[in-house]
């Protein structure tokens, strides 16, 4: 009997906060999805429909996947190949702190500031112009952070701000692999490769969960820079859903965004739980095969 | 052992200065005189057409804007001051609501574990936006509208902590708590005597990130606080008018000193709890 | 490194200690108690602290008794054309008020004014002949600049001659005046002007401080310099920023109070007083209280602080009294015998008002009801409005809520944070709409149809009906009124002016000259967009319509080209041209000067107060063959109020719209618009004021006088032809100059740059 109480005993203060803070204001945005805008009478599915067919929100939705689909993937691989060069060299000279001090330092740095830095870079007049026509001797005014150079814009400021974090992440999972077992494995005759395949990956497996949903939540952040760099309406490549979500807010459509958000919360989940359910019955029937 | 391979050293050495370079432009633009900003980010600004002229190294270097933010503006520092009250504490909660809550996650079996993370995940991953006018509602019927407290209170039970707290000590070995059980330690000591000090990567690197977070928050003050007086920080820079862009530059440097202070302080703490858990392996 | 680190860290904490410590200091204790309207205590230092909690207690409590109640007192009837010289305690410890008056009937040229006492004796104020100092300076040429009663009993004061040279006479019982310090007064060698000082006191010494306008000097009667002090300027004539008592001055450095003790020179305390002066500028008013504390007047209220002390105490709340009033200047403060206080202040118009601050312990400490008025950006009107309709309703708080500190910018997490409380039902009484997001509260209901109010000022007569009919909607609801106005008004030639009844005529005019100055396109594009709005946003479709927007910046472009606009300037095209990169709101920088100066065949000025009409209407008369008409009969209004639906005081939040756009509101003149109430139009246009100005840029110069009432009713008559509001959307004009600048600058084809302007409004629009 205590047994069984004791998680709830560790969870209560956590949860009942939670469900206070956190927990009943999602119930309301749900229960908020099916009322009108005052949250005054009950409309039915008529937001859900208005949001299916609102082509703002099927661009925005699309756009946030491919941001994700891209931006993911890539902030983790560069970032955990910083972790790995940083490991390697940690191993033999312990004063690495002050690269993974810079490396965290973008994450402190205001937003505001930040994108009058990148103005300076990326403007018509800016740096990197100027750059481009020293090396290549044509002129070159691109305007970076508009037209079609915006999306790979917003990937380099958020991989900017975001690596050295993740990179953090990475290291303290490589700091959790045993060095034995890289020893055994050298003892073995497994070359870089193998070693790297068969230990580092396997073993860095939660931190993957871990800076992958940790990135998912950042990408969301990366709103506040587009949103200063390139204006409330920026090219049609990064109109992303906080874009959406912001303007819906403006114009108090709160409706239309409760619905989107639980349309959104639901395309993270069914696949989750649809997974999930398929493991348990899979793990069912090898149980039942035993 | 390794060879010191000069390939890794560049790299690494390239990615720290394509973070400092930036960083070094703000810090240069925050010593210069008004003037020499107009000349140099005429564009950047908003302000004009001309060629950006970037540097490092201000050709008139003036502490005016740093002068003008730290003793002409007692605004800057009563802000300044409400930043502290309201992210320590929250951070502190986090502390003690988070830690438990993961040990829970990670350490135990119980019915509807596997839901209520998962209703936790997505209460991280939900936009502030999108609740934004449900918890208004709540803090207004707490009556805490307009405080400290409605930043504090909310930003305690922030589920990200949980969620990183939970995967650090999902990486404690089995064993070791095996070995604890086997002493005839109880749950709450395992949980103070093994778990904290070996989770404590995942603890500082949680706290931190809370810090950083409650630090850079914009949107919650301003929909919480209609009294200006509460303020934190944050909303100074995107309040400075817009003829004061050196001052708004020594701003953005010092709004960011607090956040990497603790990060210093804490890396000390990661690296140690690295070590520690390290060794015990 | 490791060390180097714990360096950094030790020093950036000592900074943010430092940091917290001063600010924690500021903030925590020199908070003012807004609503804790009792008498100063005299505490001792000790008890200061746990005095000011139990005030705070007391504050919080609903339905808290006590506050100083505000009375006009009644002055002599000739003093509302009479200036404000001095106020304060005189002979025998009585009040007295000093005015002066130009005596005009001698002709301009030779009057010196008069100077006036007037003595309170047993709480009335009566003129008091006995006032040789009047004459003193009379006879000797001195049109009056400061009047004092120094602390050695004797009346002193000072003037300027007709070379503009101050003199300060010291006046003796008999009735004789000698001048003293000449040699201080004299200008210095090779400028035209000596010290003409706005203000002196005179010490128990003799010794005589003299206000400069950045400085404060002691002198000896001999002429010896003693000290001098620095202190923030004064722009006001009478300067209120420092008083003397006990060997001591106080006075404002940097924002902050000092002292300084006189025989030392040294500054002996500082004191934050950031919270307790307001928002409006050079506007304090510092006196003593006899044993070292300080009061200040501002239009926050009536503060008091103890020596030492580190908490001011809020005694008057500026905002429920005549002190937080635009229209009035405060001039003078002081304290009556019986716990009661005394405020001057100046009024255009009105001369000079006093008005009689006694504590009344049965008056509730916080009025019981309270109204709130929510702007994004601060408005004088709506301030102004907000102090008329207190004094009229005592039991009524009025709080206005801005948004945006002066020069901020109204930012999304602003409205987002004002919708979160509409959404909950909540939100100010009141929202002046300027810069919200207007259509979505209509559409979703937040605004109050105010039909009634609409209806009631239409009646009225009163009213500028043709702008009032602009806020009816197509079904007759009406969700808010604005309180100010302003319009395009064109200057030029008639084959010039007619160019502007379209935009059409405006691409093919054909003129010596071109049609308009030179200036950045996105001015151009806004002036379009506001000059010929219903061409524009008329149709359905507006400017969503391809071949509209198309059309719309070709036309731009054939405009901006025949007058040589270009994107952005240098400095040195900036000079050549009169031309600058600021954009203006309206797009209307005011360009008559250009057409004077026969740069372009018409200019276009932004009118919205008589204040702006001085040059235009100069122009006028120096090109007689032209006209000065309004462009159309667009228009744009401000301070737009509407109620907010959710509102638990529905009949105060109408009143105080009535108030808002009644007469006594609307006739102040706030520089903020026009009117919209004619009564208050035609009674600004009545009133002639002394101003002249003059510009000019390299050769050029033109000076102008006030206009003539003639040519200010003619711009009156012209308001009463506006009927189109041009409430611009600000979404879609970003869009629109963000999207075409490249096609002005030639690297992209006008449907490039449509196209991409209408992909985003489009997204726009599909929200």
């Amino acid at each position: 009997m205590r047994k069984k109480i004791t998680p709830w005993l560790f969870l209560a203060p956590s949860l009942l906060g939670v469900i206070g803070f956190m927990g009943i204001p999602f119930l309301d945005v749900i229960r908020r999805s099916f009322l009108d805008v005052m949250g005054r009478s009950f409309v039915g599915a008529a937001n859900y429909q208005a949001v299916w067919r609102n082509e703002a929100f099927l661009l925005a939705a699309g756009n946030t996947l491919r941001f994700l689909a891209v931006c993911i993937p890539l902030l983790m691989a560069v970032s955990l190949g910083l972790a790995l060069l940083l490991a390697g060299k940690a191993k033999e000279a312990r004063d690495y702190g002050i690269i993974r001090t810079t490396m965290v330092l973008p994450l402190a740095v205001p937003a505001a500031s930040m994108v009058l830095i990148w103005k300076m870079v990326l403007c018509r007049d800016g740096v990197l112009n100027q750059w481009l026509s020293g090396l290549t001797g044509e002129l070159w005014d691109t305007d970076w952070a508009f037209s079609g150079h915006a999306f790979p814009v917003l990937t380099a400021t958020y991989l900017w701000k975001h690596t050295g974090y993740d990179m953090i992440l990475w290291l303290a999972g490589l700091a959790g692999i045993p060095d034995e077992m890289y020893e055994a494995a050298r003892i073995d005759g497994a070359g870089a490769m193998a070693r790297f395949r068969y230990i580092t990956v396997p073993c860095l497996a939660g931190t993957f969960c871990l800076v992958g949903i940790l990135s998912v939540v950042n990408s969301f952040r990366v709103y506040r820079e587009a949103y200063l760099l390139a204006g409330p309406y920026p090219d049609a490549s990064i109109y992303l859903i906080p874009h959406l979500f912001a303007h819906w807010f403006l114009n108090l459509d709160i409706q239309k965004m409760t619905a989107a958000a639980v349309i959104i919360t639901a395309a993270f989940l069914i696949p989750g739980g649809l997974g999930w359910l398929l493991a348990r019955i899979l793990s069912a029937g090898e149980r039942k095969g035993e | 052992m390794r060879k010191t391979k000069p390939a890794a050293t560049m790299i690494l050495v390239g990615a720290c200065v394509l973070v400092w370079a930036p960083i070094l432009l703000m810090a240069a633009a925050s010593l210069m005189p008004e003037d020499e900003l107009y000349w140099r980010y005429l564009s950047p600004l908003g302000l004009g057409r001309d060629r950006v002229r970037a540097t490092f190294l201000p050709s008139y270097p003036s502490g005016e804007a740093l002068v003008e933010l730290l003793i002409r503006s007692p605004g800057f520092f009563v802000m300044f001051w409400n930043s502290c009250i309201q992210v320590i504490p929250m951070a502190a909660g986090q502390l003690l609501a988070a830690a438990p809550a993961s040990w829970a996650f990670a350490r135990f079996r119980f019915p509807g574990k596997k839901a209520l993370f998962g209703i936790y995940v997505i209460l991280m991953v939900l936009p502030f936006q999108v609740t934004q006018v449900s918890n208004y509602l709540v803090l207004d019927h707490l009556g805490i509208l307009d405080s400290h407290l409605a930043l504090i209170l909310p930003g305690i039970w922030s589920t990200l902590p949980v969620y990183i707290m939970t995967k650090a000590f999902e990486t404690i070995p089995e064993a070791l708590l095996e070995a604890a059980r086997l002493d005839g330690a109880g749950e709450f000591y395992s949980f103070f005597h093994v778990g904290l000090p070996l989770g404590y990567p995942g603890i500082a690197t949680a706290m931190m990130l809370g810090f950083v977070d409650g630090w850079n928050a914009l949107e919650q003050p301003i929909t919480y606080l209609k009294d200006k007086s509460l303020w934190p920080l944050a909303l100074y820079l995107p309040n400075i008018a817009e003829d004061k862009a050196a001052v708004a530059f020594a701003a953005a440097l010092i709004t960011c000193l607090l956040p990497v202070l603790v990060y210093l302080n804490c890396q000390e703490e990661l690296e140690q709890g690295i070590a520690a858990s390290g060794v015990k392996q | 490194m490791r060390r180097i680190y714990k360096k950094l860290e030790a020093w950036a904490l000592a900074i943010g200690l430092a940091a917290g410590i001063l600010g924690g200091c500021g903030r925590n204790q020199t908070a003012p108690e807004a609503g804790s309207t009792r008498p100063v205590q005299e505490t001792t230092q000790g008890d200061e602290e746990k005095g000011k909690r139990e005030a705070k207690e007391e504050s919080r409590e609903p339905g808290a008794k006590g506050r100083y109640r505000e009375t006009e007192v009644k002055l002599p009837e000739e003093i509302e054309n009479q200036t404000f010289l001095w106020f304060g305690r005189g002979e025998e410890g009585r009040l007295e008020l000093f005015t002066m008056e130009w005596d005009t009937a001698w002709g301009a040229q030779s009057s010196v004014a008069d100077s006036f006492r007037y003595v309170c004796k047993d709480g009335t104020w009566e003129k008091s002949e006995d006032w040789p100092g009047g004459k003193a300076a009379k006879d000797r040429g001195l049109d009056p600049i400061c009047i004092e009663y120094g602390l050695d009993g004797h009346f002193y004061i000072g003037g300027v001659d007709e070379s503009y040279r101050f003199h300060l006479l010291k006046m003796e019982e008999d009735g004789t005046a000698n001048e003293l310090l000449e040699e201080v007064f004299l200008p210095a060698e090779g400028s035209t002007y000596g010290m003409v000082p706005p203000r002196i006191q005179v010490l128990e010494n003799e010794n005589i401080l003299i206000y400069d306008y950045w400085e404060v000097y002691l002198y000896e009667p001999s002429g010896r310099r003693l000290l001098s002090i620095t202190k923030d300027f004064s722009g006001t004539t009478s300067d209120a920023r420092g008083f003397y008592e006990n060997q001591e001055f106080v006075t404002m450095q940097d924002g902050k109070g000092v002292r300084y003790d006189l025989k030392t020179g040294k500054i002996t305390e500082t004191i934050d007083c950031e919270e307790v002066t307001g928002d409006r500028e050079h506007s304090e008013f510092l006196f003593g209280d006899g044993a070292g504390g300080i009061y200040m007047a501002a239009e926050a209220g009536l503060s008091h602080i103890n020596r030492g002390g580190t908490m001011w105490e809020v005694l008057i709340d500026g905002s429920l009294t005549h002190m937080g009033m635009r229209s009035l200047s405060l001039r003078g403060f002081g304290a009556g015998d019986h716990d009661d206080y005394y405020g001057v202040f100046s009024e255009e118009g009105k001369g000079v008002r006093l008005f009689h601050y006694e504590y009344d312990p049965d008056m509730a400490a916080v009025p019981p009801s309270s109204l709130t008025v929510y702007s994004l950006q601060d408005n004088s009107t709506v301030r102004q409005a907000a102090s008329q309709f207190q004094s009229q309703h005592p039991d009524v708080r009025v709080e206005v809520r801005t948004a945006v500190e002066s020069g901020g910018t109204a930012t999304e997490e602003i409205i987002q944070g004002l919708n979160t409380e509409l959404l909950s039902g909540k939100g100010a009484d009141i929202l002046i709409l300027d810069g919200l997001p207007i259509e979505a509260y209509v559409e979703k209901g937040i605004l109050m149809d105010i039909r009634d109010i609409m209806a009631e000022l239409e009646n009225s007569g009163d009213m500028l009906n043709n702008i009032l009919g602009g806020f009816k909607e197509t079904d007759g609801c009406v969700y808010m009124i604005p309180a100010r106005i302003g319009f395009p008004m064109i200057i030029g030639e008639e084959k010039a002016v007619n160019a502007y009844s379209g935009l059409k005529a405006m691409t093919e005019y054909q003129g010596e000259k071109p049609l308009l100055a030179v200036e950045n396109y996105e001015n151009l594009l806004r002036m379009t967009a506001f000059v010929r709005y219903e061409e524009l946003f008329g149709t359905e479709k507006g400017l969503a319509d391809r071949d509209t927007l198309i059309w719309y910046l070709k036309s731009v472009k054939a405009i901006g080209e025949a007058s040589g606009c270009q994107t952005s300037f240098t400095k040195e095209e900036m000079e050549a041209m009169w031309v600058s990169n600021h954009v203006a709101p309206t797009g209307i920088v005011g360009r008559s000067t250009s057409y004077d100066a026969g740069r372009c065949d018409s200019g276009l000025e932004y009118m919205d107060g008589y204040g702006g009409l001085l040059i235009p209407a100069a122009v006028r008369d120096l090109h007689p063959e032209s006209k000065m008409v309004a462009a159309g009969s667009v228009y744009m209004p401000s301070a737009m109020a509407g109620i907010n639906n959710a509102t638990a005081n529905e009949e105060l939040a109408k009143e105080f719209i009535r108030c808002l756009l009644s007469y006594d509101v609307q006739k102040e003149e706030l520089y903020d618009g026009l009117p919209v109430n004619k009564k208050a139009l035609k009674a600004i246009a009545e009133v002639d004021k002394p101003y002249s100005t003059g510009v000019g840029n390299g050769d050029y110069h033109i000076s102008a006088e006030y206009p003539s009432l003639e040519v200010r009713m003619e711009v009156a008559d012209m308001t009463e032809h506006l009927t189109v509001p041009a409430i611009l959307d600000e979404t879609v004009m970003d869009m629109v100059a963000e999207g075409s600048m490249e096609y002005f600058d030639g690297r992209q084809s006008v449907e490039e740059a449509a196209d991409g302007i209408l992909r985003k409004l489009a997204i726009y629009l599909a929200e």
